[in-house]
């Protein structure tokens, strides 16, 4: 009778402690979201790689907050030492000021809270860009140089979006955070949120990341409301060949002048180029290859589960993250407006030569916002090509949301 | 108030700053474009002069310079190499140096030691970090 009464007393404490009993509704309510997105990821395809990720880190921070806990010291005497059957020798011993000894029993931190140090402390966000330096193509960018104008235009949102955010009352260190989702770039947004405001890199880089996903559906609406059917059907002269050797030291002279000018943005610009210099360079194939696959994927993931594990229901449901959920979104499409109406502003200036649908593609997104210049360009002429046109501005967002970062941190910080 | 007094000034100032350090990035860009583009054809038109050169003097040396004085067209030892090899590697040949002033003069078997998988096996395990 008594073995019953035990097992009773064991279903009883395993029942207390579990997330059914600790866990709040704010944590199920995140749950369900995590769901959503996950759908959104497999289903929909969205972003996966970093939708997943995120999404599966929210879940499990929702189910069991202790995966982000903070490594934690406790001081126990010499008898609480014995009594709980720990080995004081084993044990840092620390003598108080009133002469009594007490010995420190650290308690490590959850998995995701020492994976999160490469968030908190800025070291993923620059390895990405180093990877994404080593995928990318600047040719486009350099046969054709004005493309850095589309890319400077449509960061343009992102400084709209912090007067926006102060107006409605966000202090302005969050208003910088929250200001640069607009430049559309992940691991940009991520990067200056850390270094600003780490409180609120759950909320920003969810709506980061989610903006970017929803890229074919944002900006089509606003790039046909901005053009006519005329100039989008606008087809663009071939770009010229360009040099090995020009790719070659166009990472070296981007680096030397953002670093020099903007010291804040050399991590980002620095690593994006030191990529970009190992992929043009051709001599170190074997280091190319691991910036692009094995060292981002593995960064990949240990970001996304990271950032989707900031976002736990206490934290995340609030008033705040609704309004940077709106201010990202006015963020973002301002940041297509901006760089098609400058794309406008070169059509007419070439006299008709350049397509302004290739301007949406300045808020970086890549490759994605420069595919979308391409689909809403063939769909007024089915034989127009704008991708490699648009990739010159969309590589050039990379670049102007780096140096725009540089400028909040540099400012705000 | 004070707020948005920076929040104006960081729009100017955000503004200003991404349009210069761009559009500083495009002039230099299209400098070194051009200076890089007129080396390389300078370099080019060069090449390409000299190789007139070079086959108007190999023309006026020898009208019939097909055949070397040996009487041998190919190689060390044309027997064992067989014509339409022969062909093949011209044809490869042809389609590499296709459009310039082009002769070829010799085909010699490579000397037999390690084989090229060989090689890039101890290529790769031996190549420095």
């Amino acid at each position: 009778m008594e073995i019953f009464t035990q097992l009773g007393n064991v279903f009883v404490e395993l029942f207390k402690a579990s997330g059914i009993m600790s866990l709040s509704w704010e944590n199920y309510v995140m749950i369900v979201i995590s769901f959503m997105l996950m759908y959104l990821a497999i289903k929909k395809q969205y972003e996966p790689l970093l939708l997943l990720p995120i999404a599966f880190g929210m879940m499990l921070v929702n189910i069991f907050p202790g995966i982000m806990g903070n490594p934690e010291t406790t001081y126990l005497t010499y008898d609480q030492m014995i009594a709980q059957n720990l080995d004081p020798e084993s044990y840092i011993k620390t003598t108080l000021s009133d002469g009594s000894v007490v010995y420190n029993v650290t308690q490590n931190g959850g998995l995701f809270y020492y994976l999160y140090q490469g968030v908190h402390l800025g070291i993923f966000p620059p390895l990405i860009f180093l990877g994404i330096g080593a995928m990318t193509d600047f040719g486009p960018l350099i046969a054709n140089p004005k493309s850095f104008i589309l890319g400077a235009a449509a960061q343009i949102g992102i400084f709209i979006t912090f007067i926006g955010a102060i107006l409605i009352g966000f202090q302005t260190k969050e208003a910088g955070s929250i200001a640069i989702i607009g430049g559309a770039d992940g691991p940009t947004a991520i990067f200056v949120t850390s270094k600003l405001s780490p409180e609120l890199l759950g909320p920003i880089a969810v709506a980061a990341y989610s903006y970017m996903a929803l890229v074919p559906i944002i900006q089509p609406p606003i790039m046909r409301l901005l053009t006519t059917k005329k100039e989008r059907s606008i087809v663009m002269g071939q770009l010229r060949p360009v040099s090995k050797l020009e790719k070659i030291i166009f990472p070296i002279v981007v680096v030397v002048l953002v670093a020099i000018l903007l010291p804040d943005a050399a991590p980002l610009v620095g690593m994006l180029m030191l990529g970009n210099l190992f992929k043009e360079s051709g001599v170190v194939d074997r280091i190319a290859k691991t910036a692009q696959n094995e060292l981002m994927n593995i960064v990949t993931i240990f970001l996304g589960v990271t950032v989707g594990a900031t976002a736990s229901g206490t934290l995340f449901l609030t008033p705040k993250t609704l309004g940077i959920i709106a201010l990202g979104l006015a963020a973002f499409c301002l940041g297509t407006a901006c760089g098609v109406l400058f794309g406008k502003i070169m059509c007419w200036a070439t006299k008709g030569k350049i397509n302004p649908l290739i301007g949406s593609a300045g808020v970086s997104a890549v490759p994605m916002a420069a595919r979308i210049s391409q689909k809403v360009g063939q769909e007024e002429n089915p034989a127009n090509f704008l991708l490699m046109h648009a990739m010159g501005p969309n590589v050039a967002g990379v670049i102007g949301s780096a140096v725009a970062a540089g400028v909040l941190i540099s400012v705000l910080k | 108030m004070e707020n948005m007094q920076l929040a104006l000034s960081l729009l100017l100032a955000g503004f200003l700053i991404v349009f210069t350090v761009l559009v500083t990035l495009i002039i230099i860009i299209l400098i070194y474009g051009k200076i890089i583009q007129k080396a390389q054809k300078t370099v080019a038109v060069r090449r390409e002069k000299k190789a007139i050169i070079r086959v108007e003097e190999l023309q006026s040396q020898s009208p019939a310079s097909d055949v070397p004085a040996g009487g041998k067209v190919f190689g060390d030892d044309p027997e064992q190499i067989p014509g339409e090899i022969i062909a093949v590697i011209a044809a490869a040949v042809d389609a590499l140096y296709g459009e310039k002033p082009h002769r070829i003069r010799s085909v010699t078997r490579e000397r037999k030691g390690r084989s090229s998988w060989g090689s890039a096996g101890v290529f790769q395990n031996t190549r420095p970090f």
